[in-house]
């Protein structure tokens, strides 16, 4: 039972790295891209020709809703596998 | 005082002291009194932990620095929001699984022992404060400002009602004050986006056209730099700003107030949605401010920009705007503090007091009153320092609070959940180094030792106004380096294996999953 908990929790962290690792790199881009590459974040953009920098900052908050509810979804569907070996524990 | 301002404010103190009545008849327990029983819904947790996080500072503060400093007062927001995918991923679902109350009950299921309780309920208590006090002293301004109240009685008036809150209705008036407030303020700044926009008919090419016209700053006004010029003072406030929620206890609290992992994992994803929609709105409420009132207009009334929101109000929607904004502004404040000491009551009645002083035998009604005394003398103390500080820099506190909570509560939880290596002396060297390296990086700053406006007059030792990007790594490193030195020392410690599966699963061998 400890092992099968344990392989479950071992993939589950897995893929939770991976989604925390992307959205916190797509989160210090943006500082990092303020600091090095200025004159490309400075550009008029297709927005009311405001800069690239307002692009990809108001772009942090569709992309921030979107990593919780994958988040999320995966949760639920790891909270179905857990609740099955749960099951065949108690059988 | 303008009697609607008055009306308003009477009506929202009785409403929430009505609300407060009936919550104390719900509170006779612990578990009442300290989580709500965990029988908030997942939507309403979220607008619990909203009311909790968005802050007077948020609300007037990130409007004013859009309106004065343009695209680098809107990063702020940025961090406060993604700093919830962090909370969110690494630390909500074990911290519901592990704790009943408080942080110290998170990581004592590790290591147990009172050691570690005490120092984890200090930690909680310095944090609670840190925040609460330059809360406090921000109303008194505040209060003074919007409602021409005088800085004592502004301070007096919002530390009273506070400490009614907590003593009285403990989590459960806390739990719907901050959902009222949340109601209030989401619909107070939708309210006022419509109104901005209809101004100008819509247009957006119009509105930033006007935008350009109302700064001195012209079309710059819109490029990044007018805040953050130096890149490793801006990458470390975001740093502090990205991980230091998941170390604010008053936050991690609430994911207690539910009772299942995804009813939390619903309350932060309800709160990200709240939390987002309410910023992206206070950046067409800053250059909402700068357009119609003008970059002159708002440092004429007040150099801070603190004023921007409930000027742009008086501006678009004349008094009963405004009165209905400074109400918004109260019912913040309130809120956040409320969330703020019972935070720091659960620290010192359930840790301290129960299992410290009491070894854990004690009475349920024993416990819900001596939580209620320590929630009348927090509020006493707070107020009365408040009251004491007027004259603090309230930005470097607050500044503060989130390099402590990034660089001790942070680290700890995380290593304490996901590092097998990790040992009770490990989590003490983290917290303290955490803590001290905070304490001393910022008064070796900036904010204190300044020419100019520091509490020492003489060039600043360490150049960083926010140094989470020494602390952070500091605190780790102590927490590594204090468990990987104590290996050889015998430590009462809770098997891995079985304390991983409960955190990650909820699943106990002992069945008490």
């Amino acid at each position: 039972m400890e092992e099968k908990l344990l392989n479950y929790i071992y993939r589950k962290r897995k893929r939770l790295f991976i989604i925390l690792i992307f959205a916190l790199l797509f989160y210090f881009f943006l500082p990092l891209s303020l600091i090095f590459i200025p004159e490309i974040m400075n550009k008029p953009s297709f927005l009311f020709n405001l800069p690239w920098a307002w692009v990809y900052a108001i772009l942090q908050f569709p992309m921030t809703w979107l990593f919780c509810s994958i988040y999320h979804r995966k949760a639920k569907k790891d909270e179905q596998e857990l609740d099955a070996i749960k099951g065949e524990d108690v059988n | 005082m303008n009697p609607t301002y008055f009306l308003l404010l009477i009506y929202i103190i009785v409403c929430t002291l009505i609300i407060t009545y009936w919550a104390a008849k719900h509170s006779g327990t612990t578990k009442q009194y300290y989580i709500a029983s965990g029988t908030l819904t997942g939507y309403q947790n979220g607008m619990a932990i909203s009311g909790d996080f968005i802050s007077a500072a948020s609300f007037l503060g990130v409007v004013g620095m859009i309106a004065l400093r343009g695209y680098d007062g809107f990063l702020y927001s940025i961090g406060f929001l993604v700093s919830y995918n962090v909370v969110l991923f690494l630390v909500s679902e074990p911290v519901h699984r592990l704790g009943k109350f408080s942080l110290g009950d998170v990581v004592c299921s590790r290591f147990p022992g009172q050691k570690m309780r005490l120092i984890m309920a200090i930690c909680t208590f310095i944090i609670s404060l840190l925040y609460m006090i330059p809360q406090l002293v921000a109303s008194g301004f505040l209060l003074r400002l919007l409602l021409d109240l005088n800085y004592s009685v502004s301070v007096l008036l919002i530390g009273t009602i506070m400490t009614i809150y907590v003593v009285v209705g403990g989590m459960i008036a806390t739990s719907w004050v901050q959902i009222i407030k949340t109601v209030l303020l989401m619909s107070g700044t939708f309210l006022l986006t419509l109104i901005v926009l209809s101004n100008f008919n819509w247009d957006l090419t119009l509105f930033l056209n006007k935008v350009e016209e109302g700064t001195p700053l012209g079309e710059q006004f819109f490029l990044p730099g007018h805040l953050f010029n130096i890149p490793i003072e801006f990458l470390s406030l975001q740093l502090s700003l990205v991980l230091g929620t998941a170390g604010l206890p008053h936050i991690l609290m609430r994911l207690f107030t539910v009772r299942n992992t995804y009813e939390v994992r619903k309350s932060l994803i309800s709160a990200t949605w709240i939390i987002g929609l309410f910023y992206f709105m206070t950046l067409i409420l800053g250059f909402g401010t700068v357009a119609l009132l003008g970059y002159e207009a708002l440092i004429a009334k007040d150099p801070t920009g603190n004023l921007a929101a409930p000027l742009l109000a008086k501006v678009v929607g004349g008094d009963f705007l405004l009165a209905f904004v400074s109400a918004v502004a109260f019912t913040t404040i309130v809120a956040v503090v409320s969330g703020l000491a019972i935070s720091a009551t659960i620290a010192f009645s359930h840790d301290i007091f129960f299992h410290i002083l009491k070894k854990g035998k004690t009475t349920e009604r024993e416990q819900v009153r001596s939580a209620r005394i320590t929630a009348f003398i927090i509020g006493l103390l707070s107020t009365l320092f408040a009251l004491r500080l007027e004259s603090i820099n309230v930005t470097s506190l607050v500044s503060m609070t989130f390099t402590v909570a990034a660089s001790s509560v942070f680290p700890v939880l995380v290593l304490t959940i996901y590092w097998k290596r990790f040992t009770s002396v490990g989590a003490i060297t983290a917290i303290v180094s955490g803590i001290l390296a905070s304490f001393i990086f910022v008064v070796l700053g900036p904010y204190v030792m300044n020419p100019s406006d520091g509490l020492f007059k003489t060039e600043a030792i360490f150049s960083l106004y926010n140094p989470g990007i020494v602390t952070i790594p500091i605190g780790f490193l102590g927490g590594i380096l204090g468990s990987l030195l104590s290996k050889r020392i015998k430590q009462k410690e809770t098997d891995f294996n079985s304390f991983y599966i409960k955190a990650q699963s909820g699943y106990s061998s002992r069945g008490e999953s």
